[in-house]
């Protein structure tokens, strides 16, 4: 710091259990589909992607209406910024910095494609398949399944680069993400230009309630008796 | 001189039909890329009659005419697969996920055919009794049939 003496940690609380529960539910449950699916327990694999497809509704709502750290419109960032970042010529970030939030929207968007194929997809016996299934025909469903299929390695990558990158901030830029991720603090050597503002639990229960509504139809196949 | 040829539509017709009807019936053996396809084509089938059970057997308001036939589909198709596996249509025979094991263990294959074919008519009559609980039970138990064989004969993707 200017004065010279050593700079105080300041403890800063930047994600909300929200956040970091569904962040680390959705990490579970990728690796349950995985497992599920690279075993045949087709069944199984069904009801992981009901879990997966309510975590991301409830992560798309999160990030329109939840606390400021969680929403789009404020970590997502356009070119300029992410180029300002990587010069270092931005003030650390509270949240997910510029180029994170490329990762972020990109696994997304990812998780979600994944999500939506999974719906129709028919595995090769026509014995299984997605709760949205009966709206294709099997040949359509097949595809979907394939598309399933490579969609997913295309996510793995993605998965692979995210951890790759977190690393590199805990090993190389002494910035630990993953506990942050799990307690919600982040530790600054100088007090952040703003704070996080945090969404109400009104707001949270409207939106679990959103999300298994949403989930409990598509997984009926919108048969709603 | 001209040779003037007038044919009518239907000595075209009959042309044509004798045509395909020779080639169908043709005494020439089926090639082995032939027995591949027709047994691909064979299961394929199955799998679309499957997947009508698998959507029907969950709707709120099942189509049972739609059941009934892919239900009726599936019982002709457990009958005598054997036909769909000749010798020489393996791996050896081109793409194919079909198992050596198939002609190496006769009498294993055989029990797991039996089992199919044992099996899909109990799903004909859960679906005249139109109890969707019966039919899904029983459509399980096909299913396992199909799972039982696959895991033994059949290669992973």
């Amino acid at each position: 710091m200017a004065d010279g003496s050593a700079p105080a940690a300041i403890r800063v609380r930047v994600w909300d259990v929200p956040t970091r529960l569904v962040h680390w539910l959705m990490a579970a449950f990728i690796a349950t589909s995985w497992w599920t699916a690279e075993t045949g327990r087709l069944e199984y694999h069904r009801y992981s992607g009901y879990v997966l497809l309510g975590l991301l509704i409830f992560r798309i709502y999160w990030g329109l209406v939840g606390s400021s750290s969680a929403r789009f419109a404020k970590f997502v960032k356009g070119p300029r910024a992410i180029v300002d970042y990587l010069r270092g010529e931005t003030a650390p970030s509270l949240g997910h910095n510029p180029l994170g939030a490329l990762s972020v929207i990109a696994l997304l968007l990812l998780v979600l494609t994944q999500i939506a194929l999974g719906l129709f997809a028919v595995d090769v016996d026509g014995l299984e398949s997605g709760p949205l299934s009966h709206l294709v025909s099997f040949e359509a469903g097949r595809t979907c399944a394939k598309l399933h299929d490579f969609v997913f390695d295309v996510l793995l990558w993605l998965i692979v680069l995210h951890v790759a990158a977190v690393l590199f901030y805990v090993i190389f830029k002494k910035q630990n993400l993953i506990a942050a991720m799990l307690h919600g603090e982040r530790t600054y050597s100088q007090p952040p230009a703003s704070s996080v503002t945090f969404a109400s639990a009104t707001r949270l229960i409207v939106g679990v309630a959103l999300a298994a509504i949403l989930t409990w139809l598509v997984a009926r196949g919108f048969e709603l008796v | 001189m001209r040779v003037r040829f007038s044919m009518n539509a239907y000595s075209v017709i009959a042309i044509a039909a004798a045509m395909a009807f020779t080639t169908l019936h043709a005494d020439a053996p089926a090639t082995p890329a032939d027995v591949l396809k027709a047994r691909h084509d064979h299961y394929h089938a199955l799998g679309d009659a499957n997947k009508v059970i698998r959507d029907q057997a969950r709707a709120s308001k099942p189509d049972f005419a739609a059941l009934e036939k892919a239900a009726a589909h599936i019982q002709k198709a457990s009958i005598n697969q054997q036909q769909w596996f000749p010798k020489g249509s393996g791996p050896e025979a081109g793409k194919t996920r079909a198992l050596p094991e198939i002609w190496t263990k006769p009498a294993e294959f055989a029990a797991a055919m039996k089992m199919f074919e044992e099996r899909a008519p109990k799903l004909v009559t859960a679906v005249q009794s139109k109890d969707v609980k019966a039919i899904n039970a029983a459509f399980r138990e096909v299913g396992g049939s199909c799972k039982n064989c696959h895991d033994n004969f059949r290669a992973p993707e």
